[in-house]
């Protein structure tokens, strides 16, 4: 289906076929959109280079020391401690005690592994004193974060969107076209969700599952499907009436071909709408949940998780890895919304 | 339109039953079990045994959801688990402070969206409007968590033009000392995506063919916007605005965490990481409880302003 | 006994005077708590913040000296040390005549002084079932006819009436204890606020809601309560004339302490005033910002507040800008240890087999302390060296059984024992079984942080690891069922005695604080000789031992234990970190 939204320009119901081709030319008129296109592109080429490690993917490595500051901003702030300050306890004249090779259950084994060690002895690493811009905790290179983490924000807001628009259409084509006790089922199901606060649902679902990109796509699905369903329950009931699927349901069109390649198509303009809103809330949403830890895992990146450390770091002065998640999501989520602006008006059937 | 308003109202059974299942299966079968953090460090199996019975953990499934679907029916929802206090009580003294921080939010920010929106949609595709959208796109952009963090530090700890943190008792100092800078970083964050949201309504209004109409009778222009487009815009923001007032209950949980705000987003957490369980069945109820009746009420203003719509 | 001896170095003195003024109402202290509090029923609560309000509301028989280190217990509504009788079975004690409790409603306008009864209601009162108290440990088998009196209430309430051998007022002001066997550390649990004197007139007028309406003897009362926000505490009006008279003039600090509050009465402040701060950023840039007179500076703010000595974590100061500002620094090591446990049951990961040790000594050998020390606790933590830590009785400073940082080793001995890497880079079982940690762990930010640096471990030793995320009641659960692989732990001392420690790892408390689910033949025989044995160089002795053995079979890889570093603002007086008391509210003073 979303293929469907995909390539559309070329297939499905000549209504749209007009519409699509109307919208992209729209849209190249549309200087502001046209730029954000490329931007939200050039966002998607990192992302999928994320995806494939050919960007940041070296992200894990500590390559400089703690919190080493941006070389541009390096300042020789250092106080030393005056020498005399004495250490203010600590016993070291009790004799030693500790475990005789004798007593230990593994002594023998431990011996004998002591002569093996060698070949595992890890090479000592030069530790950077300043990146370009700037360490996090570890000593990892906060621009190698910040692209990883770019990456894996947008797979999670793109894979969110899909399955919450997925479960919503699904659910609201069945819901409007069939109507009826179906209708009543779902719509209950739908209001017993929105009556919920998310919060609750969110913190939940959060407590009994592990963490993780999945979690976190399953959470933002199931917590944002709500505003997709009821769109397309509205524009079902609506459409199932049109001369135009009246007359494939005389040719024999089952249901399920009336429902997805009749209707679907002539909505498929809204469908993408959704689905750039849907992402750009979803790749905020994901800071939100990663800063009340239902983030990604522990091998993971994202920049919710990047700015889930930020408020311990600014306590200490360092700003880089807050400063360069913010730009990086600014600049993301501002080019993602001004194009939907075009589109929107680029796909609107109103104006002419 | 009594008639109406009873199917409306006997539809909210259901859903409220829908809702407590939800809950009860979400908190009973999967959430935590609460006897583990009231028996402190030093646990033993009866005294386990003797909390669970207190709680009443130790009946039935079923035993334990006609439990709640009375405590539903009477509203009653006994004490907390984690601190014994009356639920009732927490409710009531986390729903003020909740309520000042966001009440104060929401009128100051259509106070400022609503004529800001009304001006950018008249002069549409001019430099104002375009500055004022893009603006507004590039302030939603930014994390309400960078606002929430970035503020305290710099406007309140490095400027000192505001206390850092804190609430009274007094509902005067909270408005004139504590809100303001919470209210300010919630206000980064609603406007943006609300002057974008009312401008869309105003523009809609202004596309009409009536307004043309009423132009072309002569009417001043003053006249067209204020009696018909301003008019007829504010329907669907009074109705979103009343689709939001239940969830101005459950608070702004970050900002209350930073800014020392006794919420209900704060509790909420509380219950959560406490399983706390009769918590979290109260908020809820009331929460769906007051977005079922306000969903209803923005039902029957439409209504009310505009009688062309049709109640079915 | 050699308790007799502390009655000569009382550090508080009845006294009368003219001159000397109560607390000032308009002196007002604001604190904060980094967690919420649960309640003020000293029966009900064991979490640190709530226990911090009931040290300030109720008085247990015996406190400690706020200066002497190590601890050292003193009398504190009694006239003297506890008596006992030479086969250590019978306690008795006198309370202090003229103790009032603070007024409330439920006294009807008397005045209600302070009786034997009330400490023999209120240890009956913990044992309680319907009470379910969780500090009932302190007292099911230790008095004379309580589990008893326990097993016939049948989970109903108890019966308070019946007089029991073991818990009995003589008269109105003399408590006499007779005990089930000799307990030498019955003394550390007397100084507890879960064994306080509460007034039973009290406990029945106010139901089930004891939480909200504490009603003690001690120099503060509730004022204000608003649960997991806000805490007001008001000086107690009927507080006895307790007048700060400290003689101890040996160290810089007790020279200051001395002369800042020698003659003033407690308590001096007349509000305390309470919030709770879960954030860290709000709580530090509250106290800097003068919001809050009192706080332990928050980790992140470790760099911010001192100048730290990379190698030596002993040696700090005070940064420039802080000192010129006057505020005041004063630092304490924490009774505590944190650790890993292993789970002992479990069939990967647990047992005394040689392949099993290897094991979980390479894991231990993989974890870095030293950089989550470096990194996390900014430099502010030494590495746990042995089950007890300092300050309590039976640390050896010597003491050296933790497994130190070496992944090669590890991994050497790894392959020694048979656990070899598979065709995908990971090492299997000895039986060629895959081989997956079960690793349990909370939901929140810091938890993940904490994990980067295992997965980190896991990876050097090419063993896999599942980070099993749940919330922190679910953990505990998990762990008492002896159901994990590895988990989290820290034990703070609730009292500063090793055998509080040592407790960890004894066979019978699995399912209660042996987390480990740890049974060793060897370790139980040496512990329950050591429970025969009062405090002193023959029990160390056995406590060395039970260090030696549990090293080897390693049930636990050992964490660091933490510095706190507390700072006051300028006009705080009297101030000093104590190794029992959370908060010291009652022994200070403000100046401004």
């Amino acid at each position: 289906m979303t293929a469907s939204v995909h390539t559309a320009p070329g297939m499905a119901a000549p209504v749209s076929k007009s519409l699509w081709a109307l919208g992209w030319q729209r849209l190249k008129r549309n200087k502001v959109g046209f730029v954000s296109l490329w931007v939200v592109a050039l966002y998607l080429a990192i992302a999928i280079g994320g995806w494939f490690n050919l960007l940041g993917g070296g992200w894990s490595r500590e390559i400089a020391v703690p919190y080493a500051p941006p070389s541009w901003a390096a300042t020789a702030e250092t106080e030393q401690l005056s020498s005399d300050v004495t250490a203010s306890g600590g016993d070291a004249s009790a004799p030693i005690v500790s475990l005789a090779p004798e007593d230990d259950p593994i002594g023998k084994e431990l011996a004998a592994a002591r002569k093996e060690a060698g070949k595992y002895a890890l090479p000592e690493v030069d530790k950077r004193e300043s990146l370009p811009f700037g360490a996090d905790l570890r000593g990892r290179d906060v621009l190698e974060k910040t692209l990883k983490g770019t990456s894996t924000s947008i797979f999670v807001g793109v894979f969110g969107a899909v399955l919450a628009i997925l479960l919503g259409t699904v659910m609201g084509a069945v819901s409007g076209y069939f109507g009826g006790r179906t209708d009543d089922c779902l719509t209950w199901f739908y209001s017993v969700f929105t009556s919920v606060p998310d919060m609750l649902l969110l913190l939940s679902f959060a407590a009994v599952s592990g963490r993780g990109v999945t979690t976190i796509i399953m959470v933002m699905a199931l917590t944002s499907w709500t505003g997709t369903y009821r769109l397309v329950r509205a524009e079902y009931l609506k459409l199932k009436n049109r001369e135009y699927v009246q007359a494939a349901s005389a040719i024999g069109a089952s249901h399920t071909r009336r429902m997805f390649v009749h209707i679907l198509p002539n909505i498929s303009h809204l469908l993408l709408v959704q689905f750039s809103l849907m992402t750009v809330a979803l790749i905020k949403y994901e800071a939100i949940l990663s800063f009340l830890g239902f983030g990604v895992g522990v091998r993971q990146v994202s920049l919710g998780s990047m700015l889930a450390e930020a408020p311990t770091e600014l306590v200490q002065g360092y700003w880089w890895q807050m400063l360069a998640v913010t730009l990086a999501m600014s600049v993301l989520v501002t080019a993602f919304s001004l194009l939907v602006d075009a589109l929107r008006d680029a796909l609107d059937p109103k104006v002419k | 339109m009594s008639a109406y308003i009873i199917r409306r109202l006997l539809q909210m059974i259901p859903t409220l039953l829908g809702v407590m299942l939800l809950v009860f299966t979400l908190f009973t079968l999967v959430g935590g079990d609460p006897s583990y953090i009231l028996a402190g460090k030093h646990l033993t199996a009866d005294v386990l045994a003797n909390i669970r019975a207190q709680l009443g953990l130790d009946k039935s499934l079923p035993e334990q959801f006609m439990i709640f679907v009375r405590q539903v029916l009477t509203l009653d929802f006994g004490t907390s688990w984690a601190t014994q206090q009356p639920v009732s009580d927490i409710i009531t003294s986390r729903i003020g402070p909740s309520l000042t921080l966001t009440g104060s939010l929401l009128v100051v920010d259509l106070l400022v969206a609503i004529p800001l929106a009304a001006t950018v949609a008249y002069f549409r595709g001019g430099l104002t409007d375009r500055i004022v959208t893009i603006a507004c796109t590039v302030a939603m952009s930014i994390s309400a968590l960078v606002y929430i963090i970035a503020g305290q530090y710099f406007l309140a700890y490095k400027l000192e033009l505001f206390p850092v943190r804190g609430w009274s008792d007094s509902f005067l100092v909270n408005l004139l000392v504590y809100v303001p800078l919470p209210l300010l970083m919630g206000l980064m964050v609603s406007l943006g995506p609300d002057i974008r949201f009312y401008r869309s309504f105003f523009l809609e209004e202004m596309n009409h063919d009536y307004v043309r109409t009423a132009r072309a009778k002569g009417l001043s222009e003053r006249k067209v916007m204020l009696k018909h487009v301003l008019r007829n815009a504010m329907i669907p923001v009074v109705t979103t605005v009343m689709m939001s007032l239940p969830f101005m209950m459950i608070g702004a949980l970050v900002l209350e965490n930073f800014y020392g705000i006794p919420g209900m987003g704060n509790e909420v957490v509380l219950a959560v990481n406490k399983s706390d369980f009769p918590v979290i069945k109260a908020v809820t109820i009331y929460i769906a409880i007051a977005t079922m009746v306000f969903n209803l009420l923005a039902d029957l203003v439409y209504k009310l302003i505009d009688p062309r719509v049709q109640l079915k | 006994m050699s308790m007799k001896r502390h009655v000569a170095v009382a550090l508080l003195a009845i006294g009368v005077g003219s001159t000397l003024h109560a607390a000032d109402m308009n002196k007002v202290l604001h604190d904060s708590f980094i967690a919420p509090e649960t309640g003020f029923d000293p029966a009900k609560v064991s979490d640190v913040y709530s226990s911090s309000v009931n040290e300030n509301l109720f008085d247990p028989l015996l406190t400690y000296d706020y200066l002497a280190r190590p601890a050292k217990l003193i009398p504190n509504t009694v006239t003297a040390m506890p008596d006992i009788s030479a086969d250590g079975k019978t306690v008795t004690m006198r309370i202090k005549p003229g103790i009032y409790f603070a007024p409330d409603p439920a006294f009807k306008g008397k005045k209600r002084e302070l009786t034997a009864a009330d400490y023999v209601y209120s240890f009956k009162r913990v044992a309680d079932p319907l009470v379910g108290s969780p500090s009932s440990y302190l007292v099911r088998g230790k008095f004379v006819g309580l589990d008893e009196l326990v097993a016939k209430a049948k989970g109903g309430r108890l019966d308070y009436d019946t007089p029991i051998e073991g818990l009995k007022a003589l008269d109105r002001y003399t408590l006499q204890m007779k005990l089930v066997e000799p307990t030498p550390g019955l003394k550390y649990m007397l100084a507890m606020p879960h064994l306080s004197a509460v007034a039973r007139e009290v406990i029945e007028a106010y139901g089930t809601n004891t939480n909200a309406h504490p009603v003690g003897t001690g120099p503060y009362m509730l004022a204000q309560w608003k649960p997991g926000t806000h805490i007001s505490l008001v000086a107690n009006p009927n507080f006895r004339k307790v007048v700060f008279n400290y003689t101890d003039n040996t160290t810089p600090v007790a020279h200051r302490v001395a002369s800042e509050m020698n003659g003033k009465l407690m308590p001096q402040i007349g509000r305390i005033e309470i919030s709770v701060i879960q954030e860290e950023q709000p709580r530090w840039l509250a106290f800097r910002s003068g919001q809050l007179d009192l706080v332990t500076v928050p980790q992140p703010a470790v760099r911010r507040a001192l100048i730290l000595d990379p190698k030596n974590p002993w040696r700090v100061a005070l940064k420039p800008e802080l000192k010129n500002k006057g505020v005041q620094f004063s630092r304490y090591l924490e009774s505590e240890v944190t650790f890993y446990p292993f789970n002992m049951k479990h069939p990967v990961i647990g047992g005394l087999s040689k392949e099993r040790i290897a094991l979980r000594r390479a894991i231990a050998m993989s974890f870095n302390t030293r950089e989550t020390i470096s990194d996390i606790r900014r430099n502010q933590a030494v590495q746990v060296q042995s089950l007890i830590p300092a300050n309590v009785a039976g640390h050896n400073p010597g003491m050296r059984v933790r497994h130190p940082y070496d992944p090669a080793l590890a991994n050497a001995l790894l392959d020694r024992v048979g656990y070899r890497i598979g065709a995908d880079g990971y090492r299997t079982q000895p039986d060629g079984k895959p081989l997956v940690i079960d690793f349990v762990t909370g939901p929140t930010a810091i938890d993940k942080q904490w994990n980067e640096y295992w997965q980190k471990a896991f990876d050097l030793i090419k063993i896999r690891v599942n980070f099993r995320v749940m919330q922190w009641n679910e953990q505990q659960k998990v762990i008492r069922e002896c159901s994990y692989g590895m988990a989290g732990g820290a034990w703070l001392a609730d009292y500063p005695d090793g055998d509080n420690f040592v407790m960890l790892l004894y066979g019978k408390n699995v399912g209660d604080s042996n987390y480990a689910c740890y049974q060793s033949p060897r370790y139980d025989k040496l512990y329950e000789a050591s429970q025969r044995l009062p405090d002193g160089p023959e029990r160390d002795k056995l406590f060395d031992q039970m260090d030696l053995v549990a090293s080897g079979e390693t049930p636990w890889v050992y964490g660091d234990t933490r510095f706190k570093n507390y700072l006051s603002q300028r006009w705080v007086r009297g101030f000093v970190p104590h190794p029992v008391f959370n908060v010291a509210w009652r022994f200070i003073d403000i100046q401004k």
